[in-house]
């Protein structure tokens, strides 16, 4: 192979597509590197403080989609201050300034201003994706540059952003002459549309596949949208409180039944019980189905329709469906693989055990689905026996996050720690990658955790453990690690100082609320000057975090966020977060 | 009743076989084209035995005129794809003579059915030092060199 011409192993490298496949063809050799990195299209980058974008563009210049992620997984729980970090701008100038052919921008949880899409909006002629996820900082003026100068412009995936509602005229920006939309989402807008404007875009996009309309949308505009949109796969709904007439519900019956081709439906952040019966007609093609929003539907509701769902693989609800809803799931959906049950009243005061789940239904789903492998589960209690029968029943889990909403619970018949219930888990599901941990737990499930998890990359833990063991048996044991994630629990600085070459091997750790002291950062800091460990304290700023003495070393530390970059210290952190 | 194309090897051997089947190399296309085709044509980087392989390619893969209903093209669709993946059951040396012949004759689907093969191949490997040993491929990068690149690569893009 040393005697191919740069064309033909070029050719071969195109039908090498996934990151970690190229990232390994790019250590081979001199001259595959270079023909790697000069031909590479799509970049991934984890954390987008690792890296800078000058590198990024000249390592590969070439590139035309860019992923780029911004805060912590945690900052979902409010726990990372809004003005953290993860600004898109500096990218989105320097690609500019490069020339290079930008034509797809995925980005999680980073801050993107209207300046910043205005920017891309005029600086990639052949610009044609943009999705944005859990990001914030824009408004629907920004949006509204999008959708007048990207002419090209294929994919808006707008999901769970922060974004300030300028009310509608930004779909009023696409031109006349856009019609090649295959996906449109701005579900998590909460002002107004005009409906006018989208209903002649939709109309001459003959290749919409994805449209995720948002609560504003009503009925009539719905089934209007659906009638000149019979090709969707993906639809996103509004809100509909009021039970449809006569004359609306016939309408909007005819129009689903002419959408053959959907798959996967979702939306309904409040729904009429008759509004979902006109969606009967296409349950049967269903694949995905997304009912989390539709808080205030009652569970039986909610298991009626999904009896109709004999193909779902995909499976969103609120644990308002009760158990009994699950054995329905159970029984009904044999080729679920992915099921996420959320809390539908977080703050109940009431012990409302109608709606709610427990083990029984998380085992039912378990005896009922063998190819489940991912699986989100908020629930009030728990019990070993269950996870050890849902760990025989269910050995292919590749992500397992159950989510006891209570701290410290422990199992409910035995009053024992859910430790042996995990380690079940880890032992069975040998291809683990993403684990949540949650009820009363030692030290024991860590060493379960360390002994077992052998492709775990993600752990996240909360209130859990006795003490630094537990941490240890972790770090020294899961090889796979790459993010670890840990709040309110008594891990401290033995555990975060035993091994710092270990964090050469993961992309972050979160510790908050555990018993890391400033002495025990400001140590790991000096001992690993490839490492950025940021101190997030809102109270503080960091002038004053510098010049602590002595005694204040002892002093926990609120927010600890480390992690591995070859750039060094950022330059943009706020007041709130000092870089040791 | 069709025209025939000799092709002679480097090695001397001649093939001789339907325009049509020829036509599926670009580069032979282009010549029938330009009315270059009276007599053999020499394949001078190609040998025999690689020739061989490439012309029961391109004779397999010519399109028949007639329209068939649907129903059995795509039968016969899997049964070439089946085909082609016992097609390429080859050993590395050959595989390689294979993409080499295929890009100079520009014989578009075998090449990408090769480069697919070799593609695989690699993906197979678990990392570089694994698709060096398997290729016989050289690091010439020094260990500095590489671990500057290996921890980018990694610590960024992945």
């Amino acid at each position: 192979m040393n005697y191919f011409p740069d064309e033909v192993i070029e050719h071969i490298f195109d039908f090498i597509a996934s990151h970690k496949d190229r990232n390994s063809i790019s250590l081979v050799s001199k001259s595959w590197h270079k023909i790697e990195r000069c031909s590479r299209k799509r970049v991934f980058i984890g954390n987008c403080y690792a890296i800078n974008p000058e590198r990024l563009i000249e390592r590969f210049p070439s590139l035309k989609s860019l992923t780029l992620k911004g805060k912590p997984h945690f900052a979902d729980f409010n726990l990372v201050p809004h003005e953290w970090g993860g600004f898109v701008h500096p990218w989105i100038v320097a690609l500019a300034k490069a020339r290079v052919g930008l034509e797809e921008l995925r980005l999680k949880r980073m801050v993107v201003s209207d300046e910043s899409l205005e920017l891309l909006s005029r600086s990639f002629a052949g610009f044609k994706s943009l999705v944005l996820v859990s990001c914030e900082g824009f408004t629907t003026d920004g949006l509204a540059s999008i959708a007048a100068n990207c002419r090209h412009l294929r994919e808006l995936d707008l999901q769970e952003n922060e974004i300030e509602d300028h009310r509608g005229q930004w779909l009023n920006c696409f031109p006349e002459s856009s019609t090649a939309l295959t996906s449109l989402n701005f579900s998590c807008l909460k002002g107004e549309t005009n409906l006018a404007a989208l209903e002649r875009l939709v109309a001459r996009s003959p290749n919409l596949e994805s449209l995720k309309v948002n609560r504003a949308v009503p009925l009539d505009a719905l089934t209007r949208l659906m009638s000149c949109a019979p090709q969707l796969v993906d639809l996103g709904v509004g809100s509909y409180e009021n039970e449809p007439d006569q004359e609306s519900f016939v309408k909007l019956m005819d129009a689903i039944k002419k959408c053959t081709s959907l798959r996967s439906l979702s939306g309904f952040s409040e729904v009429a019980p008759l509004c979902l019966t006109a969606f009967y007609p296409i349950c049967q093609n269903l694949t995905s189905l997304n009912l989390s929003y539709a808080a205030e539907i009652q569970g039986n509701h909610v298991v009626r329709f999904i009896q109709f769902c004999k193909r779902l693989q995909r499976l969103w609800i609120l644990d308002s469906i009760g158990d009994k809803g699950l054995e329905v799931v159970a029984s009904t959906c044999k080729e679920l693989q992915e099921l996420r049950v959320f809390p539908s009243d977080l703050h109940d005061e009431e012990d409302n055990n109608e709606a709610s789940v427990t083990e029984i239904g998380l085992v039912a789903i378990s005896a009922g689905c063998p190819k489940l492998h991912s699986i989100l589960y908020f629930c009030k209690q728990m019990t070993n026996a269950a996870l050890i029968t849902v760990a025989k029943n269910c050995p292919n889990f590749i992500r397992f996050r159950l989510c006891i909403l209570e701290p410290n619970k422990p199992d409910h018949t035995t009053s024992q720690s859910l430790d042996e219930g995990f380690g079940a888990i880890v032992q069975a599901c040998k291809g683990l990658r993403r684990l949540s941990v949650s009820g009363l737990l030692t030290d024991k499930v860590f060493l379960y955790i360390g002994m077992y998890a052998e492709q775990l990359e993600m752990l996240s833990i909360a209130f859990a453990g006795d003490t630094d063991k537990g941490m240890l048996y972790v770090l020294n044991g899961c090889k796979k690690m790459r993010k670890l994630e840990i709040r309110d629990s008594p891990f401290g600085n033995a555990a975060l100082l035993a091994d710092v070459d270990k964090y050469r091997t993961m992309r972050s750790l979160w510790m908050s609320s555990c018993e890391v002291t400033l002495g025990g950062c400001k140590r790991l800091a000096r001992n690993a000057p490839w490492l950025n460990v940021e101190i997030i304290n809102e109270n503080e700023n960091n002038d004053l975090m510098m010049e602590r003495n002595e005694e204040d070393e002892r002093e926990k530390v609120d927010r600890l966020y480390l992690y591995r970059t070859v750039v060094g210290a950022r330059k943009d952190a706020p007041p709130c977060v000092t870089i040791l | 009743m069709s025209k025939k194309i000799t092709l002679k090897s480097s090695d001397g051997e001649s093939f001789e076989v339907e325009e049509a089947v020829a036509r599926q190399s670009q580069t032979l296309a282009n010549l029938i084209e330009d009315n270059c085709t009276d007599g053999e044509i020499p394949i001078t980087n190609v040998t025999s035995n690689i020739l061989a392989k490439v012309v029961e390619y391109c004779k397999k893969h010519v399109v028949v005129d007639g329209g068939d209903d649907s129903s059995s093209s795509s039968t016969s669709e899997e049964d070439l794809k089946k085909w082609d993946a016992d097609f390429m059951q080859v050993d590395q040396s050959t595989m390689f003579d294979l993409i080499l012949a295929a890009n100079y004759l520009n014989v578009a689907s075998l090449l990408d059915l090769a480069c697919q093969t070799v593609a695989d191949m690699i993906t197979a490997c678990k990392g570089a030092e694994e698709i060096r040993a398997k290729f016989g491929i050289e690091n010439d990068f020094t260990p500095e060199e590489e671990a500057e690149i290996a921890k980018a690569t990694q610590w960024a893009f992945q």
